[in-house]
């Protein structure tokens, strides 16, 4: 790993000047394409319902689920329509699964006089033991009851379930199952280590100056200024640094100045502004060093549908003069030395994380490679452009790294598909609170969290380290 | 020798000019790569210490190592305390650097002052970042300003023609919004109309039209209007009565800024339907087609000003200050009134709404001493040099002699004339006052021009 490479050289620094210092030259860059082209949009037209989307999203994975479906409970098994569905009768029925939930924030229910309800303050989940699944096709909605987890399936979800309809109405589910991994090409085998550094939620213009220094230890690290000749070596093997979303703070964004009357707001100067001067800097110092692919996250001055638009060049005036920098969507897919990449800057996730069971990010991102699908949820509850001829989020393949940033907390696990395919999940956490970043070694499909710190006036120099213990 | 040299420079920035001396401080400024000046710095450290021993020399540490936590391999890269090194050494599994971090003479609480040292030097060498380090990446290559700028031009072109047949294709879909963009285009041009023409034939229901328009105008055109300027114009119409109505409201509105101009039309415009009943009856119909049209000039005035607004006032601004204090006298003649005083301290405050507000105000200056005229009661005008103090636009006290016309009676209506003789002679025609009336402030401003040098002596007794 980084660590054990880096200490493989003397440790030359606890010494008088030598005559001569090593200079170590980045890798360079072997083969690079950015296949994050679906996600680019280019005239817009919000015209469309959504209901598109739902459509030409079950048409692309109705296939698959088919496919699976024989897979798994045999090649007989009949496949039909929800207009075609008999009583007491055993079949497979493929839809799109809705989730009712009281708890799920309506605005024809807010601003409907009749019920004269308060706004509902945001919550942190909103699940609630009374939720049903629906299941819909092209033409007709059912109901679901039986052996499936309500609590953790989220709207959006195309699923294959097997069972027989009651008396009622209802559908009896005996068993379901997702379009899981796409296939996968094999990894490239590399000779040398190389590393893919992923940091996400910067969190500049925050206010929180502590945060400040370890974004500098991170830079300085990587542009080979710190450490030992091992380490700058190691550092020298770092081929490109993707920072995955919220660059800014969630105090930037200003919200307040929307309810403001305009002649009290007029004069003053956004708040994002200085936070974008910042970054520019450290883009610049970056980008001087090593190619770095900049996507954009939930609180970063661009469009708020997904997919999220690059960030416009003419805020960085001093890091575009390289073309080393670039400029990236959200989601991002690209292939790095022949490794196949896919992320986001974790809107996705979080967003099933509200109205799903499930706790942990990397468990969420496990699940939405599994079901197929980068955001299920979206344009339900989390916003999305109206397309209509695809749905650019169903994975046409499975990448080697998958990628989610802005989580609470590091993870990171190798998940094995059904065909043998081999998928790096990496939960990238988010920087201005734990200081963490991850490094992805290309040869070995392993991360490794790398994380820093300064020291403060308080005895928990140590704890602050996580060395207390 | 050139070993010493940097031995010495580094002990003159830490003990006489009590910097913190970080590694890539050391490296920017005596231009050497960093792992050298890492180098320097402990053995300064090490020197120093062997010398003295009761060296007042604090040194942080950079350690970086791993370290097994949460079944993880985790790299940690910490900057600690010299006291701590020890303690956090031990704990790592393994040890991938260590080197001095930075020396200081003082004890440092955090490591926010390390950081704001890297930054400074940083930021002062911002364009050549990476020319010390120990990695240089051949990709890094700074772009061609002409690549770059043809690219933007290649990207705007493609917007362009990628807009335009977006209105093409979607003028079916949005058809609902260039109209409205349209509108919004011809509306102010429609109102910017209304103000080129002669309105002089309005009546009052046309006048009530105006008046939203012009709240419309304010909406569209609020940037730059000066309020204090504005207010000055609305004193010109109103008797006593109003007066103290007018002035409590621009009193609370002195302490705002321009912005507040949105609000003022719908405060000037209830003002003449307060005032009438409680005003003069007789002059509040002339007062009214004459108000608006001035309004509108005015409007119309700042309308455009606003255009330019922030250099050319300032200029101008320069400009009549520099006309002013050549007439300042030492002396003072009169006591300042001070509520008046205040009110009319923000009406000279913007000169360049000032000049719309001479011509308005030689204008409706005689105004008053008709409508006191019609009362019956015969009032003498005259020129009065007074100064007024008040708080101009960006914040600064500003005292100037200003001519002001009374009457020689006690009164409490003052009004501004300045010596400056922009007079715009469409303006003039567009004012329907009798021809008296526009002779007397060209009288004004002869007699002015007279009496410049003596009113410090005659100005004492014109006041009775």
């Amino acid at each position: 790993m980084f660590s054990e490479q880096a200490a493989q050289r003397a440790h030359t620094l606890l010494s008088p000047p030598s005559a001569s210092n090593a200079t170590f030259a980045r890798v360079p860059v072997s083969t690079y394409t950015n296949s994050s082209q679906p996600f680019r949009l280019g005239e817009r037209s919000f015209s469309r319902q959504y209901a598109h989307i739902y459509a030409t999203r079950l048409v692309q994975m109705r296939p698959f689920l088919v496919s699976r479906a024989k897979q798994y409970w045999g090649a007989g098994i009949q496949i039909k329509k929800l207009c075609e569905l008999q009583p007491g009768e055993k079949c497979c029925v493929v839809g799109t699964l809705f989730k009712a939930m009281p708890l799920q924030p309506s605005i024809l229910r807010e601003i409907s006089e009749e019920h004269n309800l308060l706004p509902q303050p945001p919550r942190s989940k909103y699940i609630h033991p009374d939720d049903e699944l629906i299941l819909e096709d092209e033409l007709q909605r059912i109901k679901l009851e039986g052996t499936i987890d309500v609590s953790k399936l989220v709207t959006g979800t195309v699923l294959a379930v097997l069972g027989s309809v009651r008396d009622t109405g209802k559908f009896l589910v005996e068993d379901h199952c997702f379009a899981e991994l796409a296939p996968q090409e094999p990894p490239p085998a590399l000779d040398t280590d190389r590393f893919v550094l992923l940091v996400s939620g910067l969190g500049l213009g925050g206010g929180g100056g502590e945060s400040l220094l370890g974004t500098q230890l991170l830079v300085d690290v990587v542009t080979g200024q710190l450490g030992d000749e091992g380490e700058q070596c190691s550092a020298a093997h770092v081929s490109r640094v993707i920072l995955a979303g919220n660059l800014l703070s969630h105090n930037t964004q200003s919200r307040d100045s929307i309810n403001k009357a305009k002649y009290l707001t007029k004069k003053t100067q956004a708040a994002s502004v200085e936070a974008v001067k910042m970054l520019d800097e450290i883009l610049l110092q970056l980008s001087a060093s090593v190619p770095v692919d900049v996507m954009p996250g939930e609180f970063d001055p661009t469009n708020y549908t997904l997919p999220q638009q690059p960030l416009h060049p003419c805020m960085f005036p001093l890091a575009t003069a390289y073309s080393t920098l670039q400029l990236v969507t959200n989601p991002y897919q690209a292939t790095i030395d022949g490794v196949r990449f896919l992320g986001t800057s974790g809107q996705n996730v979080s967003d099933i994380f509200r109205y799903s069971s499930m706790e942990d990010h990397l468990e969420i991102l496990e699940w939405t490679l599994r079901v197929r699908h980068i955001s299920p949820t979206a344009p339900d509850t989390l916003g999305c452009y109206p397309f209509y001829k695809t749905d650019p989020f169903i994975f046409p393949e499975c990448p080697h790294v998958y990628f989610c940033g802005n989580t609470p907390s590091f993870g990171s696990k190798i998940f094995r598909g059904p065909e043998d395919q081999r998928v790096l999940l990496v939960a990238v956490p988010d920087f201005s609170s734990t200081q963490t970043a991850c490094l992805v070694n290309l040869r070995s499909l392993a991360c490794q969290p790398i994380s820093f710190s300064g020291f403060g006036a308080e005895e928990e120099d140590l704890g602050s380290l996580g060395l207390g213990s | 020798m050139a070993d010493q040299l940097y031995l010495e420079n580094i002990d003159e920035f830490v003990t006489d000019q009590n910097k913190i001396v970080t590694y890539k401080w050391l490296s920017y400024t005596l231009g050497v790569h960093v792992n050298q000046a890492k180098q320097m710095l402990y053995d300064y450290v090490e020197r120093k210490r062997k010398e003295n021993s009761g060296a007042q020399l604090h040194v942080t540490y950079l350690v970086s190592g791993s370290l097994i936590q949460n079944g993880h391999s985790c790299h940690k890269v910490a900057v600690v305390r010299e006291d701590k090194l020890e303690a956090v050494k031990s704990k790592l599994a393994v040890t991938a650097s260590i080197h001095v971090y930075s020396i200081q003479k003082a004890m440092l609480k955090d490591s926010g002052p390390l950081f704001n040292t890297d930054y400074d030097i940083l930021k002062s060498n911002l364009q050549n970042c990476s020319k010390f380090s120990a990695i240089q990446c051949a990709a890094a290559v700074p772009r061609v300003p002409a690549e770059s700028s043809s690219s933007e031009k290649f990207e705007q072109s493609d917007l362009q023609v990628s807009s335009e047949t977006q209105a093409n294709n979607e003028l079916t879909t949005n058809g609902h919004s260039p109209p409205t963009s349209k509108q919004i285009v011809q509306q102010p041009k429609g109102i910017m109309g209304m103000f080129a023409s002669k309105a002089a034939s309005k009546t009052q229901d046309a006048n009530k039209e105006t008046k939203t328009e012009v709240k419309e105008v304010t909406n569209v055109s609020s940037a730059g209007n000066k309020a204090p300027g504005k207010g000055n114009v609305m004193s010109n119409f109103f008797g006593k009565a109003a007066m103290n109505k007018l002035k409590v409201n621009l009193d609370s509105e002195q302490a705002v800024k321009e912005e507040k101009i949105v609000e003022q039309p719908p405060v000037s415009v209830t003002e003449p339907k307060l005032a009438a009943p409680t005003g003069l009856k007789k002059s509040s119909k002339k007062a009214e087609p004459v108000k608006m049209q001035q309004k509108e000039k005015t409007r119309g005035k700042r309308v455009e000003l606003s255009d330019d607004e922030t250099k050319e006032t300032e200029n101008m601004k320069k400009k009549r200050r520099r006309i002013k204090l050549p007439e300042s006298d030492s002396s003072e003649d009169e006591v300042i009134p001070d509520s008046p005083g205040d009110y009319e301290a923000e009406s000279p405050s913007p000169p360049p709404p000032a000049s719309p507000p001479p011509e308005p105000v030689p204008k409706t200056e005689p105004e008053p001493p008709s409508i006191k005229s019609s009362n019956g009661e015969k009032r003498k005008r005259k020129r009065v040099l007074k100064s007024k103090t008040f708080v101009d636009d960006e914040g600064c006290m500003v005292t100037e002699k200003v001519y002001v016309s009374e009457s020689c009676t006690d009164s409490e209506e003052e009004l501004k004339m300045k010596t400056s003789s922009v007079h715009r002679p469409s303006a003039m025609t567009m004012k329907k006052e009798p021809k008296e009336e526009r002779k007397g402030p060209k009288k004004g401003t002869a007699a002015l021009g007279k009496t410049n040098r003596q009113v410090s002596i005659t100005g004492f007794f014109q006041r009775k």
